[in-house]
């Protein structure tokens, strides 16, 4: 009788689930383009996992980073940085508390809004997956959480030395390609996303997306298997090399994004050339459910998430629907 | 597949035994020895002669390889310099005083006074430090300066040294002044305050003397003992250094900066400083950089150097020239390196694992002087600044050509080791000799005739062997204690004679006093010898790794020597042969100036390679010696 009772409550329970998602996924489907992300949430994780004064680029890369999902809409309470941070006030630096990305230093990438979220010795191959999968003490404070749920899209951007199919952590640990791809899997099982956009710039960088498996990825490199990456350029009272040349490549084609832009990940790959970046950067696609063509730029690196204004003349139905949600 | 499965059959029916696996083991490993043993003078032949080829080409172009920048920290030549002639003008009245001291012939004290004072003039906290060294030499007196720059923004536990000689090496301190060298650390201690991106304090040190006063500062700096040192405590203190730059500066203009990297008992300061400055001098300062002050054969400017004995076309072949100057810069490396002397005042500093070398600026009439020197020195401790801990990736052990080509452990030790590997076989060979004896009869059995060989046992006289080897290794021990004398420095050329008869005699004495003489015993020449072999192998082959030019040194003054010791059928042909060896042997007594400056490099600084000579090389000869005069 009771297992009778227990299964008609589970029967009433999935109905209302039923019932409450499917407005929600008819919604998105009849008024989003085609083929756009279902997204409704943005995640940027921005590791640099080097440190030390003449890594200087690596952490500039990271910031660079930071600077543009930051302008292209993504808050910092959905930034995780991590970062070893000992450049802009290291004795070593003519420019205290400053950190430039460029051999004129004309954008200080450091200035005064900066939300580092790991930072120093916490930059640790621990962390990362912890963050990545979620399973933290309960005692972290929610801005050292990545929260995202199934609508979530995670732009995950790592930097540093490493070689074939592993990334040095602070010259004291690696990660390997495969321990990105099982983190990325049980993110999957989690569900803690809907598409994750992986891009790397280290020595042999292709090789770390070689293992991932988990739907929904699409990734990019800098440089091939027994390449290295380059850095782009040094400035010369700082005395050490500012930025990574690919990082460089890609930030500077971001520059000319805005928050509405409908440039996609095809336009942002077909940027790529070998002959600046010194190295050839790769593009992994066949885990990602979704045309290049149609994946916008700013569905990883803005803050845009789908929203449909309707007009006065709309059906009340859907209004009421939605508001029903609620 | 079905093919090579079958060859692999076959190939291992070959190797199959086909009877008791153990006694087919025992045949091919007894047949391997005895092929072994039956080639065994071929196989020292050619070890000796690769050895000494590979000795003799090693300053080919075609072997080592260029210099390249291991360590990733110090990016060196990558910074843009501020050094400008404001501060190559405070050189230049920094030198008019010098010149000015030096005219009125101040004292060490005086000089060390004023040094202090213009120390403190900029700013910097500054001191002097007096020390005496007692030696049977003569005493030496001085006095140093040094100031610290306070790393502005830095824990200040580390430091770098920037320093100068008040003598400069050029005549390895000979009375030539390094005015220009002191007045451009001077110049740099007021230029380089401006800047507050020092993360290590940096030292400036002006050492009295050529090596005394700078051997006095590092030794009460590091808080080592040295009985014969007397010297004030340093009032300033500072971090651990790690690294050291010393400028030496003799003439009015220069026009290559030379590089002096060897230090005391043949150590090495780590290849990266020496690639940093030499990256640095060339595409910051635009200076070329030589080896020593040995210029390059392209320099149109310089006569040759190539042996006159050559014909005249192959003196002027380009492969004939760079093999001269190459040769030339490993000469000199092997000089300094062997006889365990440092090249500058830079040598002092790696006996406490500071990384340093010395910036000679070679004298000539032109074109560089105080501006180029200036930014180079800015540079390098831009770069030395950038580095965290000390220099540990690129190499300690390297043999450098030329200024960007180098040659690694691995290309050089082999020689030295095979020649040791030569004589440690021959000697195994007179030991395996000394104890059995062979008897060769010829049998008849009635239609056939063979050869019988049999191998009878003997003893051998071990203990009295070394007893012989005790004796000379204390004749060495007593030569070197008579000569730290000072009633043997001051009557040289009375007391040298002496000790050569002397010494001479003694193999004579145990020659005729020892002979156990019993029948069937070995000959003790014989064990003599295959010990003497076998210890000076042993000898040869650790030093390489120590010192590889002292290594090669022995080497090729006793690998051949030794292994043709022995008794001759004449009396007068191994009496003239025993006369070499103590030729060999004490030969070195008779150069003067050589001996006393080793005892002064032992005495002051602790070089070993006195000691060495009289402890180890020459007893290793005497018992050569020894080996001839005893009756087969």
């Amino acid at each position: 009788m009771r297992l009778i009772l227990f299964l008609h409550l589970l029967g009433i329970l999935y109905t209302t689930w039923a019932l409450n998602a499917q407005p929600v996924n008819d919604f998105f489907e009849r008024n989003a383009a085609p083929g756009a992300s279902k997204h409704t949430n943005n995640w940027a994780v921005l590791v640099c996992a080097s440190r030390y004064w003449f890594n200087y680029r690596h952490m500039a890369n990271a910031l660079g980073m930071y600077r543009t999902v930051k302008r292209l809409g993504i808050p910092d309470s959905n930034i995780i940085l991590m970062l070893a941070d000992d450049v802009s006030c290291n004795m070593r630096n003519k420019f205290p508390g400053s950190v430039y990305a460029n051999p004129g230093r004309h954008l200080d990438l450091y200035g005064d809004n900066i939300e580092v979220d790991y930072r120093g010795y916490e930059v640790t191959v621990e962390n990362f997956i912890r963050l990545l999968t979620g399973r933290v003490d309960p005692s972290v404070p929610r801005s050292k959480r990545l929260l995202t749920d199934e609508n979530s899209n995670v732009f995950v951007y790592m930097t540093g030395h490493g070689g074939n199919e592993f990334l040095k952590f602070q010259d004291n640990e690696e990660i390997s390609a495969f321990d990105i791809a099982d983190a990325f899997e049980q993110m999957y099982q989690k569900k803690r996303y809907n598409e994750i956009f992986f891009m790397i710039d280290t020595c042999q960088a292709n090789t770390m997306y070689t293992k991932f498996y988990s739907p929904n990825i699409l990734a990019t490199g800098s440089s091939l298997l027994g390449e290295n990456s380059y850095s782009y350029a040094n400035d010369n009272d700082l005395g050490v090399a500012v930025i990574d040349a690919y990082t460089h490549y890609v930030l500077q084609y971001m520059e000319g994004i805005n928050k509405t832009s409908q440039l996609t990940m095809q336009d942002l790959f077909n940027t790529y050339d070998p002959a600046k970046i010194n190295s050839h950067p790769g593009v992994r696609s066949d885990l990602f459910q979704r045309p290049l063509n149609t994946a916008l730029i700013t569905d990883f690196f803005g803050g845009v998430s789908q929203v449909e204004v309707a007009s006065p003349d709309d059906s009340e139905d859907d209004e009421q629907d939605f508001v029903s949600l609620w | 597949m079905h093919a090579l499965r079958t060859a692999v059959l076959k190939f291992k029916q070959r190797f199959k035994p086909k009877q008791n696996a153990t006694i087919t083991r025992l045949k091919r490993r007894k047949a391997a020895v005895s092929l072994f043993t039956r080639h065994l003078t071929h196989l020292m032949i050619i070890l000796l002669a690769v050895g000494y080829l590979w000795l003799l080409i090693l300053p080919s172009s075609r072997l080592g390889r260029g210099t390249y920048m291991d360590e990733n920290a110090l990016q060196p030549a990558q910074v843009n310099t501020y050094w400008n002639w404001g501060d190559v003008n405070a050189a230049d009245r920094y030198l008019e005083q010098l010149e000015s001291l030096r005219d009125s012939n101040a004292t060490s004290h005086q000089r060390s006074q004023f040094l202090k004072n213009e120390f403190l003039k900029l700013g910097l906290a500054s001191a002097t430090q007096k020390y005496s060294f007692i030696s049977n030499q003569g005493d030496i007196h001085g006095s140093n300066a040094y100031a610290i720059l306070a790393s502005p923004r830095g824990p200040r536990n580390e430091a770098m040294v920037i320093s100068a000689s008040w003598l400069s090496r050029s005549g390895e301190g000979n009375g030539t002044l390094n005015l220009r060298g002191v007045s451009t650390v001077l110049a740099l201690a007021r230029f380089l305050q401006n800047y507050s991106l020092w993360a290590k304090d940096i030292i400036f040190v002006i050492s009295d003397g050529y090596l005394d006063g700078m051997h006095a500062w590092l030794k009460v700096y590091h808080e080592t003992q040295q009985s014969n040192l007397d010297a004030e405590p340093l009032e300033l203190a500072s971090g651990v250094i790690w690294t050291a730059l010393n400028i030496d500066y003799p003439g009015h203009s220069f026009s290559h900066l030379g590089l002096f990297f060897e230090g005391l008992n043949g150590r090495l300061p780590n290849q990266d400083l020496l690639n940093s400055v030499q990256r640095i001098a060339r595409y910051t300062g635009q200076v070329p950089v030589t080896v020593y002050d040995h210029l390059d054969w392209r320099d149109s400017s310089k006569q040759s150097s190539e042996p006159s004995f050559l014909p005249s076309s192959l003196r002027h072949n380009s492969e004939v020239k760079e093999f001269t100057y190459r040769a030339r810069n490993l000469i000199r490396n092997f000089g300094y390196q062997a006889k365990g002397r440092a090249s500058g005042v830079h040598g002092l500093y790696h006996q406490f694992r500071i990384d340093a070398i010395t910036i000679f600026a070679v004298p000539a009439t032109g074109p560089h002087g105080f501006h180029a020197l200036g930014r180079i020195v800015e540079s390098s401790l831009r770069t030395m600044n950038n580095l965290l801990e000390r220099l540990h990736a690129s190499f300690f052990f390297y043999l450098l050509t030329t200024p960007d080509r180098f040659m690694k452990i691995g290309n050089y030790l082999p020689s030295a080791v095979l020649i040791s590997v030569a004589m440690i076989f021959r000697g195994l060979r007179c030991w395996v000799d000394a104890g059995w004896k062979l008897n060769q009869r010829i049998k008849d059995d009635g239609d056939s005739s063979s050869d019988v060989i049999t191998w009878t046992r003997r003893k051998r006289h071990v203990l009295h062997v070394l007893t012989i080897m005790l004796v000379t290794h204390s004749l060495g021990a007593a030569i070197f204690l008579s000569i730290q004398s000072s009633l043997f420095l001051n009557n040289q050329m009375f007391f040298v004679p002496l000790i050569t008869l002397a010494t001479s005699l003694v193999p004579f004495v145990i020659s005729r006093v020892s002979d156990p003489r019993d029948e069937g015993s070995a000959p003790i020449w014989l064990v003599l010898k295959a010990l003497n072999l076998c210890s000076a192998s042993t000898v040869i082959s650790t030093i390489t790794v120590l010192n590889f030019s002292l290594a090669a040194l022995l080497a090729v003054t006793l690998g051949l020597s030794l292994s043709f010791s022995g008794p001759s059928h004449s009396k007068l042909l191994s009496l003239t042969k025993y006369i070499l060896y103590v030729f060999l042997a004490l030969g070195w007594l008779f150069f003067y100036v050589e001996t006393r400056e080793a005892i002064w490099q032992w005495e002051i600084l602790s070089v070993w390679f006195a000691p060495f000579v009289c402890l180890v090389y020459t007893p290793l000869l005497l018992q050569a010696g020894t080996v001839c005069i005893l009756s087969s």
